[in-house]
């Protein structure tokens, strides 16, 4: 059973905005289609300024542009912590829900979230909270699409990381009296390896994990109470000759032990493999085709881990658009999912770090609150289940209705051009202005079946939810 | 048109639930199902820490010096001394603030495995607890977690039932047998208004119910739960004998499990996963402090509710490694090997600390770091699945292991 040829082409430029992106807006579809395909792949490879998206969130701007250092002598030390915190907590979190419902720049933004997901930090983690702004923008953002050393160097030397996993406590063994009074913390040193770089099954032992840890001894903050800056104490650096997973440091050195690992690390082939292996299953399937991974971890290594190059050669892949991994879709993260729906209905979002957020905590994903240090999966799978599924249905029927705080919907923009009194009229109309057509027609048929006579809510706002809540929804 | 539960689709606790569902289902019909559940079958409830809970401070091996001159600062005084262990035998005390399970100890019915591990050496946690959840350590590839095996083979039924208290189902339970998976029950239902509650849900239920991929599976998950639990009584009924539940999640979820398992629905295995300050690289005893009486008090709450239908239950608590037998730089201990394990309930014979204790002298220590392992984890695993669920096929459940004896945890 074939296509057709414009079939063909609406699925194709939905696939593009399932995957590249947080999913379609009204509309979206149709623009892609009316530019081609690969002119918006282009301009997602390529950001440029996005003013609206900078208007939306200059409301908010009095906290977003603050230093560490400025967020901590504000609200930590200020002696009102509580109350005032939150406005700032808020807002962090309130603006990330903003650029991904609305930047015009989607694969920047989802590539934000992946690598801060990669390079996880727990904001409920004491000082984080203070930091984790900082890390998000200053670390993370900037080498989205860049390279990977310097991105890995950036989150080695923020002070979010070095606090989350422990490495402002790690010094050389210091003893008084003969007894252990400071020294080595392995913990940055073992993620580092096992989830930032190599990976797991990379073949490092014990020893490695312990030299890498060392490499790292005197890179700290400056104080967790009024500074929040990196700070590199060479007194606290262990001078000794190092040799972590094939680089020896000879002894002496001092920061330049991390550098140089982190240099080592960012271009070894196991980074390359391990990282191209969690791009290809965020982008394209649960279980990516090893020859998809190979030619990502060719590019990597050619390009001495350019981001941007490996994830163009990921999209200018026969797997990416492939039948067998688009048709088959890939379930939504809760995340991916609460963003989707509110683009798919068209909706505004002003100020929804509160309603949003206490749904994202139901489905199992709260925003920026993931404890270990692995991060949330990036398996669409392991986000499949009842509990989730629940509240996922339940966050599809309150949003609909306009029920989730800060987000302001209209049921008009979601059924373009749709008779708002016939339910078949508004699902016919969602499914082929937002969803490319891709609805099954029996789940628009379930969705039409809606009683008319019921007026609030209205026919047309229940059909809505019912297509947010269904089959096709959870999956890009 | 409207199908509010339809017994063709039912996943959810198939076996003993079918006069469980639905409007006809009332308190008196509870109290009968109580009585069925308190006639014998075996529940087994499995509490996994996440993070690498530190059990060399939680069990204090106070009886060898070794263990105050490594641990240093962080170490437990004595039992007598201010804060000091409190005293289960002439080697072990338990941590003070588990205070709360010294009555299970004492009465007989909490035991304690410690040295527990496997050869796979793995200081990941992700692996670690990978391992400890497929039952295959040093494989990565097991498609099926070791519960849902136990599932899979449980005699009389070709379907088992089995709850996990957690987010995402975990490892655990991976593989065809289904599952209920729900951080909290008591939210778990469809929120619409009255007016377009029949309709809401009569559309979802065809949506799902006409689809044969995963989603379509997990829809009509969803609508069996909240027809078999979520409607019925039983997440109403008050903890019994006057217990009183710390209000975290362990906490709840011990509470809903103990609900489920005095409901009689038939289920058979539980899960309930425990996140929390666990992973103590720095700070260890302040986090203790917090974290140690939730564990103690949720499992003294869970034993008491359930009164004697525990004589049906065995709960065992389990992290994915322990720490290293040094303090570290920060007041911290970092990721190690050998682990004491938790077990109590029915048959469990407690009062004692089982397993073969290595020692911490520093030629005892493995790698000269870490508390060794005497007694592999498949092994205690393994004992509760023959004795307390009446397993028998352990090469099945074990692939490539031979599990031996066992360490006489259960009578």
């Amino acid at each position: 059973m074939g296509l057709s040829a414009s079939e063909l082409a609406r699925k194709t430029a939905l696939h593009a905005l399932n995957r590249l992106g947080f999913g379609p807006r009204p509309g979206d579809v149709e623009a892609v289609l009316d530019r081609g395909v690969e002119d918006y792949i282009r301009k997602q490879l390529d950001p440029a300024p996005d003013a609206a998206l900078e208007s939306r969130l200059a409301p908010m701007q009095n906290t977003l542009r603050l230093s560490t250092t400025q967020v901590l002598v504000t609200y930590a030390d200020s002696g009102n912590l509580a109350s005032s915190v939150q406005a700032y907590l808020d807002n962090f979190q309130n603006a990330k829900i903003i650029r991904s419902v609305h930047t015009v720049n989607q694969l920047d933004e989802v590539l934000a979230d992946f690598w801060f997901n990669h390079f996880n930090v727990n904001i409920n983690d004491g000082f984080v909270r203070y930091a984790i702004q900082s890390f998000e923008r200053d670390a993370i953002r900037p080498h989205a699409m860049g390279k990977f050393a310097d991105l890995l160097k950036a989150t080695a030397e923020h002070p979010a990381m070095l606090y989350y996993l422990d490495n402002y406590l790690s010094t050389a063994a210091r003893t008084v009296n003969g007894r252990l009074v400071q020294g080595l913390n392995e913990n940055y040193g073992r993620e580092l390896l096992e989830l930032h770089t190599v990976g797991v099954d990379a073949g490092y032992t014990q020893a490695d994990v312990y030299d890498a840890a060392r490499a790292f001894t005197g890179w700290g903050i400056d104080n967790t109470g009024r500074g929040g800056n990196f700070r590199y104490l060479s007194t606290s650096h262990d001078t000794g000759a190092k040799s972590a997973f094939g680089l020896q440091l000879s002894a002496g050195g001092q920061k330049d032990d991390g550098e140089r690992l982190i240099k080592y690390l960012a271009t070894h082939p196991n980074t390359a493999r391990f990282i191209s292996t969690k791009l290809a299953r965020r982008f394209v399937a649960d279980n990516p085709p090893q020859s998809l991974v190979d030619r990502m971890s060719e590019v990597w290594l050619a390009t001495d881990g350019d981001i941007k190059a490996v994830v163009k050669a990921m999209i200018g892949s026969s797997e990416f658009w492939s039948e067998a991994f688009s048709s088959a879709g890939k379930p939504k993260t809760p995340f991916e999912y609460v963003v989707s729906s509110i683009r798919a209905v068209g909706a505004e979002v002003s100020s929804a770090t509160r309603g949003v957020g206490a749904y994202l905590s139901q489905m199992g994903q709260p925003m920026y609150q993931c404890i270990p240090p692995t991060g949330y999966s990036d398996s669409g799978a392991e986000w499949l289940n009842p509990s989730s599924q629940i509240y996922r249905m339940n966050f599809a029927l309150d949003l609909a209705q306009g029920l989730v705080t800060g987000v302001t919907v209209n049921v008009r923009n979601f059924a373009l051009g749709a008779d708002l009194n016939s339910p078949s009229s508004v699902a016919k109309a969602a499914n082929s202005e937002v969803f490319g057509s891709t609805f099954a027609p029996s789940t628009l048929a379930a969705a039409s079946r809606v009683d008319t006579r019921i007026t609030n809510p209205s026919a047309a706002v229940r059909v809505s939810a019912l297509l947010l809540a269904a089959p096709e929804s959870q999956v890009r | 048109m409207n199908m509010p539960f339809d017994p063709s689709r039912r996943i959810f606790l198939r076996g003993a639930s079918a006069a469980a569902v639905g409007i006809g289902f009332g308190p008196s019909a509870l109290m009968s199902r109580t009585a069925q559940a308190a006639a014998g079958q075996k529940v087994f409830v499995q509490v996994f820490i996440r993070g690498g809970v530190d059990t060399l401070n939680m069990v204090v091996p106070y009886g060898e010096s070794a263990y105050y001159d490594i641990r240093g600062a962080i170490a437990i005084p004595r039992p007598g001394q201010t804060n000091g262990a409190l005293r289960l035998d002439d080697t072990f005390g338990l941590h003070p603030a588990l205070a709360d399970l010294m009555p299970l100890w004492s009465d007989g019915r909490l035991a304690i495995v410690d040295a527990v591990g496997n050869n796979d050496l793995t200081r990941s946690h992700f692996d670690a607890q990978d391992f400890m959840e497929t039952g295959t350590p040093g494989n990565k590839n097991t498609p099926t977690g070791w519960l849902d095996r136990v599932l899979k083979m449980m005699p009389g039924s070709s379907v088992s039932e089995a709850v996990a208290f957690q987010a995402q189902l975990p490892r655990s339970f991976m593989g065809p047998e289904p599952v209920l998976v729900a951080s909290n029950l008591t939210s778990f239902n469809l929120k619409v208004g009255t007016n377009w509650r029949t309709e809401a849900e009569a559309a979802l239920r065809d949506m799902y119910g006409s689809r044969q991929d995963a989603v379509g599976k997990v829809g009509r998950e969803t609508f069996e739960a909240i027809d078999t639990i979520v409607r019925s009584p039983v997440l109403t009924v008050a903890p019994g004998n006057g217990a009183v539940y710390p209000n975290v999640s362990i906490g709840t979820s011990l509470r809903q499990a103990a609900q489920i398992i005095k409901a009689g629905l038939g289920t058979r295995t539980i899960f309930v996963s425990v996140g929390g300050a666990f992973d103590t690289h720095s700070g260890q005893l302040a986090a203790h402090q917090t974290e140690l009486p939730r564990i103690g008090g949720s499992l003294s709450a869970f034993a008491r509710d359930l009164g004697p239908l525990m004589d049906d239950v065995v709960l065992m608590l389990v992290s994915e490694f322990g720490r290293t037998a040094f303090v570290n730089g920060s007041a911290g201990t970092d990721h190690g090997s050998g682990k004491a394990v938790f077990v109590m309930g029915g048959g469990v014979r407690g009062g004692r600390v089982l397993g073969t204790w290595p020692g911490l002298a520093s030629s005892q220590l493995y790698q000269t770091r870490d508390l060794a392992t005497t007694t592999d984890f498949r092994d205690v695993y393994s004992e509760i699945a023959r004795k307390h669920l009446g397993l028998t096929d352990m090469a099945t459940l074990f692939p490539g292991y031979s599990p031996g004896p066992g360490v006489g945890l259960l009578a």
